[in-house]
């Protein structure tokens, strides 16, 4: 089976991101980037399922150039090869469009997207792309309840294949679903269907051989014109100290009356 | 709580912008490598260090192994994971050749990566590095025999080892060693005697240990000039079988601090079946090890600068959290109380943690990037003056990290005040782990001894002159980019005591008086790493002036001129007690104690 996984270059989570003066977008000097971790974890996903059943999995960004790097760290977790979208900030739509031109290019049996990048936080791109291509879609996979450990995962997998269709153990309110989708179909991860592996220091000399194709994304003919425009970036307001009241008359006074919330 | 074991963007620029791994990385011996390939391991690491090997690193120091029935040692299940997480992540053969299965990276990127996981969780590391260097031991002076035999199932992460050589009566003097080995007609030997102290001796993380020992052949010379290197195994093949070697874990040392890794007595040939397998020639033994020697020295100084660094990053993070006491002139007791970090002794604390932590990194790194040159340099000239230096600086940087990182450890739970003091934070258990740094792999005072009585006479002076040379250029350099006399001066009159202080113990060696000169090797040792690590901080204020990180360059502003006034300024007046040939405990009679 073919699976095509996307991979977006996003801020390190352990670092400060600073806003610029003017607010039109962040410090990129000195803040290292990343593969997004939700998509770590759809990465994981598909080795385990090529693993499984044989094939390919081939690794999508769209970015600047230094994305390969988020490329090739996929590749040395084992993905056969990769493909950069070379184009500037995309809005989710956009996004979602230019990956519908590459799934009629590549014809996967399934695609698999992190739930959402963390660095817009926006859980779009995945149920797009379902509706662009009339796919299924099953989102926010994740563990059967009361799993832990990665081997426990390993042996009772939130996604399984079988005769074409896959079933998906996903997050709902209050609890797992588990929905049966047929493929191809697109899914999309949630932080608890596995543990990602460590790309190897073997597994990193490996993905320096391997392909990356780079297209521009000019070339796709891909409307891209921003639906979301970006007024303004802002830090969010710095949490106020904590009070100590006297007693529960207080407490739910100011809770009616200053805080609003009864 | 979180901590990021070191200073990311630190560590980058020392590498970066410091120590030239671009320039290291164009040399033809890099041409698999490139600055990709060594920021992507450097992210693998990070990340095992931090989601791997940190969260394992309390439960192992509580439950310390011990000894079960048969000689049995089991392992936490935390580092039956972490040994084969590191395994998979190819730390063994990381910075060995293509031609033993390694990957050739450079010890500069290798050793800034495995920082972090000495960082996370020293005795998980601890496992694989004394792999390394034992496999090391038999790659570099056995046969292919012994390379089939034993290595290669070590670099494959199936086997461990050890380093065999402290006995009961021989610890730091290596010329009493007396386990014997006797030959046998199969050209192997059987091995007798007792090693103690003995780190991974034994363990059930893999099914085999190969243990690099020293002993002595029958009828050898006495001293150093009769102890040959051997390989032996806990378990040997017999027909494709392991069976047992008669090497027996007889005691698990009870120690103060790396409680995950245990270190134990082992008992060799008890019955008589031990068998032995000589490494390279007879009689070689200490020849061999001491190569190997400064390479484990260059460890143990980079894991005091990691558990140094480890238990700093956890005190600013509590001194950002810990609302304690008003500014001094705040009158109103109603007010709110500050977090500590807002106390200038508080800041002063972690201002000092930091000129030791990171300028005892830059010292590390500078090393791990001489070990390259001097490998790999095509030119053979560059090659012999990186390992002249390199060997000047080995002693150094493995003393300076463990004796001042001593004092960061201690700082770091200073900060958490009480709560420092009990097991509920880990910066008691850092502290416990760093204190063996000053005593193993060569003592403190074993490493003043090196670094007088070998390293700085060694060729003539050339490493020492070679060193003055290179200060003097970073001196030059500073000047150019403007940086202020404060930060020059406490420097250039370091350097100045330091010749001074040389030349005068080494005309007191010259005229036969070697007892009157290596008797201030503890003085000259501080002498040396205050001017080394001045030269480091100078280094990194020279590099800061081009830094778009404004936060990083003023860190490191403030680091480096906090060393000069606090620190290099101690150099002359160390000169000056050692000028004045001031050793009153010498004469010290043990009746007057």
């Amino acid at each position: 089976m073919k699976i095509l996984v996307t991979v977006k270059r996003v801020t390190d989570y352990e670092r400060k991101v600073k806003i610029k003066p003017d607010g039109s977008g962040f410090e990129t000097e000195g803040m290292n980037f990343v593969p997004n971790p939700f998509d770590e974890i759809a990465v994981e996903e598909a080795l385990r399922l090529t693993k499984e059943h044989g094939g390919d999995v081939v690794v999508v960004s769209i970015g600047p150039n230094d994305a390969t790097q988020q490329i090739r760290q996929a590749l040395a977790m084992g993905a056969q090869r990769g493909i950069l979208v070379q184009a500037g900030e995309l809005d989710s739509d956009a996004v979602a469009r230019v990956l519908q031109k590459l799934v009629e290019k590549e014809n996967p049996d399934l695609v698999l997207m992190g739930k959402q990048a963390t660095d817009d936080d926006a859980n779009q791109a995945g149920q797009l792309l379902a509706g662009y291509l009339g796919w299924p879609q099953a989102t926010f996979a994740s563990k059967t309840e009361g799993l832990e450990s990665a081997e426990e995962k390993a042996q009772k997998p939130g996604v399984k294949v079988a005769d074409g269709w896959a079933s998906v153990a996903r997050e709902a309110d209050g609890g797992i679903e588990t929905i049966k989708v047929q493929l191809p179909a697109v899914i999309t991860t949630d932080l608890r269907l596995n543990h990602p592996r460590f790309a190897s220091l073997p597994g990193i000399m490996k993905a320096k051989k391997k392909p990356i194709e780079e297209i521009p994304v000019a070339s796709l003919g891909v409307d891209i014109t921003p639906k979301v425009r970006v007024l303004k970036y802002e830090e969010p307001p710095a949490r106020l100290a904590g009070v100590k009241v006297a007693d529960v008359d207080e407490l739910v006074n100011k809770l009616k009356n200053e805080a609003k919330v009864i | 709580m979180s901590n990021p074991l070191f200073s990311d963007r630190h560590v980058d620029f020392l590498l970066r912008e410091v120590l030239d791994l671009p320039g290291l990385l164009a040399l033809p011996a890099f041409v698999e490598h490139s600055e990709e390939t060594c920021a992507m391991y450097m992210d693998a690491c990070r990340k095992v260090a931090r989601q791997v090997l940190l969260p394992s690193y309390g439960p192992v120091d509580a439950a310390a192994p011990g000894l079960e029935a048969g000689g049995q040692v089991r392992l936490h299940r935390d580092m039956h994971e972490a040994h084969r997480t590191l395994v998979e992540l190819g730390v063994l053969t990381a910075a060995r050749p293509e031609a033993v299965g390694g990957t050739g990276l450079p010890m500069l990127a290798t050793a800034a990566s495995h920082a972090y996981l000495m960082a996370g969780n020293l005795a998980a590391y601890a496992l694989e590095g004394l792999t390394t260097g034992a496999a090391r031991l038999i790659e570099s002076f056995g046969d292919d025999d012994l390379r089939a035999r034993f290595m290669r199932k070590m670099y494959d992460g199936e086997w461990t080892g050890t380093m065999a050589l402290t006995e009961p009566q021989a610890g730091s003097s290596l010329s009493d060693v007396a386990t014997k080995a006797t030959p046998a007609a199969d050209g192997t030997f059987r091995i007798s005697g007792t090693k103690v102290f003995i780190s991974g001796g034994a363990h059930d993380v893999a099914e085999n240990i190969i243990h690099l020992t020293l002993a002595r052949i029958e009828g050898a010379p006495a001293g150093i000039k009769g102890v040959s290197l051997f390989a032996v195994p806990a378990k040997r093949e017999v027909n494709g079988k392991l069976v047992d070697n008669d090497v027996l874990c007889s005691s698990v040392f009870h120690k103060v601090g790396w409680r995950g890794l245990p270190s134990v007595q082992l008992s060799f040939g008890d019955r008589g079946e031990c068998h032995g397998w000589l490494v390279g020639a007879p009689h070689q033994g200490i020849k061999y090890m001491f190569q190997m020697m400064n390479e484990a020295r260059l460890m143990v100084g980079l894991n005091a600068v990691a558990s140094a660094s480890v238990a700093f990053h956890a005190a600013i993070a509590y001194a950002q959290d810990r609302p304690q006491g008003r500014p001094l002139t705040a009158k109103d007791p109603t007010t709110p109380q500050i977090p500590i970090i807002e106390h200038a002794d508080v800041r002063r604390m972690l201002l000092r943690q930091k000129a030791i932590v990171e300028g005892g990194l830059a010292l590390l790194l500078e090393c791990a990037r001489l070990t390259d040159l001097s490998e790999h340099h095509p030119d053979p000239a560059e090659r012999k003056a990186a390992f002249l230096l390199l060997d000047l600086l080995t002693p150094i940087a493995k003393t300076f990290p463990a004796e001042y990182g001593f004092e960061a450890n201690t700082l770091a739970i200073q900060i958490h005040g009480g709560y420092g003091y009990t097991s509920e934070y880990p910066v008691e258990a850092w502290w416990r782990d760093q204190k063996l740094n000053t005593i193993h792999e060569g003592t403190s005072g074993i490493q003043g001894l090196d670094l007088l009585g070998r390293k700085m006479v060694a060729e003539g002076g050339a490493g020492l002159r070679d060193l003055a040379g290179r200060v003097t250029a970073t001196l030059a350099k500073a000047s150019q980019a403007g940086l202020p006399a404060t930060l020059t001066e406490p420097l250039s009159a370091a350097l100045q005591a330091w010749l001074q202080a040389s030349a005068t113990l080494g005309a007191k060696g010259a005229t036969g008086d070697v007892d009157g000169m290596l008797r201030h090797s503890a003085d000259y040792m501080s002498l040396a790493s205050v001017t080394v690590v001045g030269w480091m901080w100078l280094r990194q204020a020279v590099a800061a002036t081009n830094a778009t990180d404004r936060d990083l360059a003023q860190g490191v502003d403030a680091a480096a001129r906090y060393w000069m006034a606090t620190e290099a300024t101690k150099a002359p007046a160390l000169a000056a007690r050692i000028a004045s040939g001031e050793d009153s405990y010498a004469a010290l009679d043990p009746a007057w104690l």
